[in-house]
């Protein structure tokens, strides 16, 4: 782990000391189809849809979220609990920068690191945990993970209006948000307008993860969100998550971008939401660099896998990777 | 629709659809075991979904109610979740929908949206009369309805009857459509991301100062409105350059990321299709026959 909070700046003080430290398991998230192989894009036409569940070790933290062959690619390794509450209660629990220990099977003792949660409605609810490619090409299906969770009810001391969600105390000293002014300042590459949120809309923000829409790859280049990378923090203006997440003038979400891009209407690269708040307290400060990958020293930070870099289909200078998924 | 010569309408596919006689029953509501937190932070348990409203009608308010995604009228489905799926797909708005048992047997209704259920407008008698369990029948026709002239703008759950009732114009190389106000994208919610002939779209109008900047405080159930910047051919989204025309079909809900729901009748690029603000423009008298009193 390699902390990188600009230097001179102390990370706003929180209630970490309060925290309970809980432990959650999960096993590896089964691939799934249900019913056809095809699904449909926004514009009509029929894909197989490749990316949700399983283990990926093509794919980390740190690669480009758009230009892959796949839909809403989940990095490294994506674990479920079998019993809907349970595992409901595991994407509660897990923060991002838990760490988490494979026991048993193939990768027995390896250590990860959360990196987001995935929710598709009606479908599935994934955590997804980073690991070296050398244990991702380990793991076994028997192998159980063991997530050390501590994070959630994280709140900073005097700011009670921004609201935390999955938020360990490893990525707080890493992204290292400080209070200014009266106001919590957080790193974020982009800002995403709020016409680009979609599926997530309604749903509880410790339980989900808010699409930022990725089919209209016109309108991501003149936002400047076409290059995004898997581990952005990005902030989302005009929407509310502190508890159902939905458009409110004047808020401000941040989360990390958890998964690949998406090609169906109104579904993107999954956020998961990490700070909320509507009264103007939580400021997104633009800083290119922000991503987890580099601050927790995981996944791909330069954007490719270290020991086999692997190069995204349709991701060349300049294309669009983001938007054509 | 009053002013709209049913013989002049768009012309259509309408005598190649196939009508599938789908049976549902009215859905009895159901209690969430905590309550919901609405758009404010406070605790929130109200009726909506599922059942009889029996004063929440076509052409009612859809904002100001104490409910939570007020239903119209009669939430009907099935307890067969295959069924259930097939029933929500294939009814179309303007569907005839008839009641088969209960105090009501014999009653004819419309279907006039879609949500979690099928909704199905009734003559307040009838509503009086009917029941949850109470068995219908929905003469399910619309999806798979062309327009023969305007082959940009595509339609979804529009019947050939309410087709016929829509109020339309061509100008500037543009189908237009009279509605009652224009949604913007970022107060597009839950329902994105959804395919275009499930259930519908939530219009996040919880906040009074929002509505009223865009003159949606008067909304009713039944209205027309377009949808701005979005995409519903092939699911919900958005994108730039395209528009989307549908139907106020339930109340306002009060949780965040919720709202009124819209369910889809046409979408296009706006090179191809507009509308026109028509305070008259809703489906409530013309497609139900019914509808609240107004």
């Amino acid at each position: 782990m390699t902390g990188r909070a600009p230097r001179g700046r102390r990370p706003a003080p929180t209630n970490r000391d309060r925290l309970v430290a809980t432990v959650v398991v999960g096993w590896v998230a089964p691939v799934q189809l249900q019913g056809d192989p095809y699904v449909v894009a926004a514009d009509g036409t029929p894909f197989v849809a490749v990316g949700a569940g399983g283990i990926c070790p093509t794919v980390r933290v740190g690669a480009p979220a758009g230009g892959w062959a796949a839909e809403q690619v989940e990095p490294a390794a994506s674990l479920a609990h079998p019993d809907p509450d349970a595992n409901a209660a595991l994407l509660l629990h897990a923060c991002v920068g838990n760490r988490v220990e494979v026991q048993g099977g193939g990768a027995d003792g390896a250590v990860g690191v959360v990196t987001g949660s995935h929710e598709q409605f009606g479908a599935f609810r994934h955590l997804l945990v980073d690991f070296p490619a050398a244990v991702l090409e380990g793991i076994t299906p028997e192998g159980r993970f063991a997530v050390r969770a501590i994070g959630c009810g994280l709140a900073v001391d005097g700011l009670p209006s921004v609201v935390c969600h999955h938020l360990s105390p490893e990525l707080w000293d890493a992204w290292g948000p400080r209070q200014e002014e009266g106001r919590l300042v957080a790193r974020a590459v982009a800002t995403v307008p709020p016409e680009l949120v979609g599926m997530g809309s309604g749903r509880w923000a410790a339980l989900t993860s808010l699409a930022v829409q990725t089919s209209d790859a016109a309108t991501l280049r003149r936002h400047r969100l076409d290059r995004l990378r898997i581990g952005d923090l990005v902030a989302l203006r005009d929407w509310d998550a502190r508890h159902a997440a939905g458009h409110r003038p004047g808020a401000v979400t941040i989360g990390v971008v958890a998964t690949g891009t998406s090609r169906r209407a109104g579904q993107g690269c999954a956020v998961t939401v990490l700070l909320s708040c509507a009264d103007g307290s939580l400021v997104a400060e633009p800083d290119p660099a922000a991503n987890i990958a580099g601050m927790l020293g995981i996944g791909m930070p330069s954007g490719r896998a270290g020991a086999a870099p692997l190069t995204p289909t349709v991701s060349r200078p300049g294309s669009s990777p983001a938007g054509t998924g | 629709m009053p002013g709209t010569d049913p013989a002049a309408g768009l012309r259509s596919n309408a005598d190649q659809l196939v009508t599938t006689r789908c049976f549902a029953e009215v859905v009895h509501p159901q209690a969430r075991a905590q309550p919901a937190i609405d758009w404010q932070g406070v605790p929130s348990a109200l009726p909506g979904m599922a059942g009889v409203a029996r004063n929440l009608r076509g052409g009612s308010p859809a904002l100001g109610w104490a409910c939570d995604h007020g239903e119209p009228g009669a939430s009907v489905g099935s307890r067969d979740p295959h069924q259930h799926r097939a029933v929500q797909v294939l009814a179309a708005l303007g569907n005839t929908v008839r009641v088969l048992g209960g105090g009501a047997r014999g009653a004819v209704g419309t279907v006039i949206g879609k949500h979690a259920y099928v909704l199905c407008d009734f003559e307040g008698a009838a509503l009086e009369r009917m029941a949850p369990g109470d068995p219908v029948v929905i003469e399910a026709v619309g999806q798979g309805l062309r327009l023969a002239d305007h082959g940009d703008v595509q339609l979804r759950n529009c019947s050939p009857r309410l087709l016929a009732q829509l109020r339309w114009r061509e100008a500037a190389g543009r189908l237009q459509f009279a509605v009652r106000g224009v949604v913007p994208p970022e107060l597009m919610g839950a329902g994105l991301g959804m395919s275009s002939e499930w259930a519908n779209c939530d219009v996040m109008l919880q906040d009074p100062a929002l509505r009223e900047a865009h003159r949606l405080h008067d909304l009713c159930i039944g209205d027309l409105v377009a949808m701005a910047e979005q995409d519903h051919r092939f699911g919900r989204g958005y994108r730039r350059g395209w528009a989307a025309i549908g139907v106020v079909v339930h109340a306002l809900s009060p949780l965040p990321g919720h709202g009124v729901g819209v369910v889809t009748l046409a979408t296009g690029p706006t090179a191809r299709l507009g509308w026109w603000i028509d305070p008259g423009a809703t489906i409530a008298a013309a497609a139900t026959g019914v509808g609240a009193e107004r």
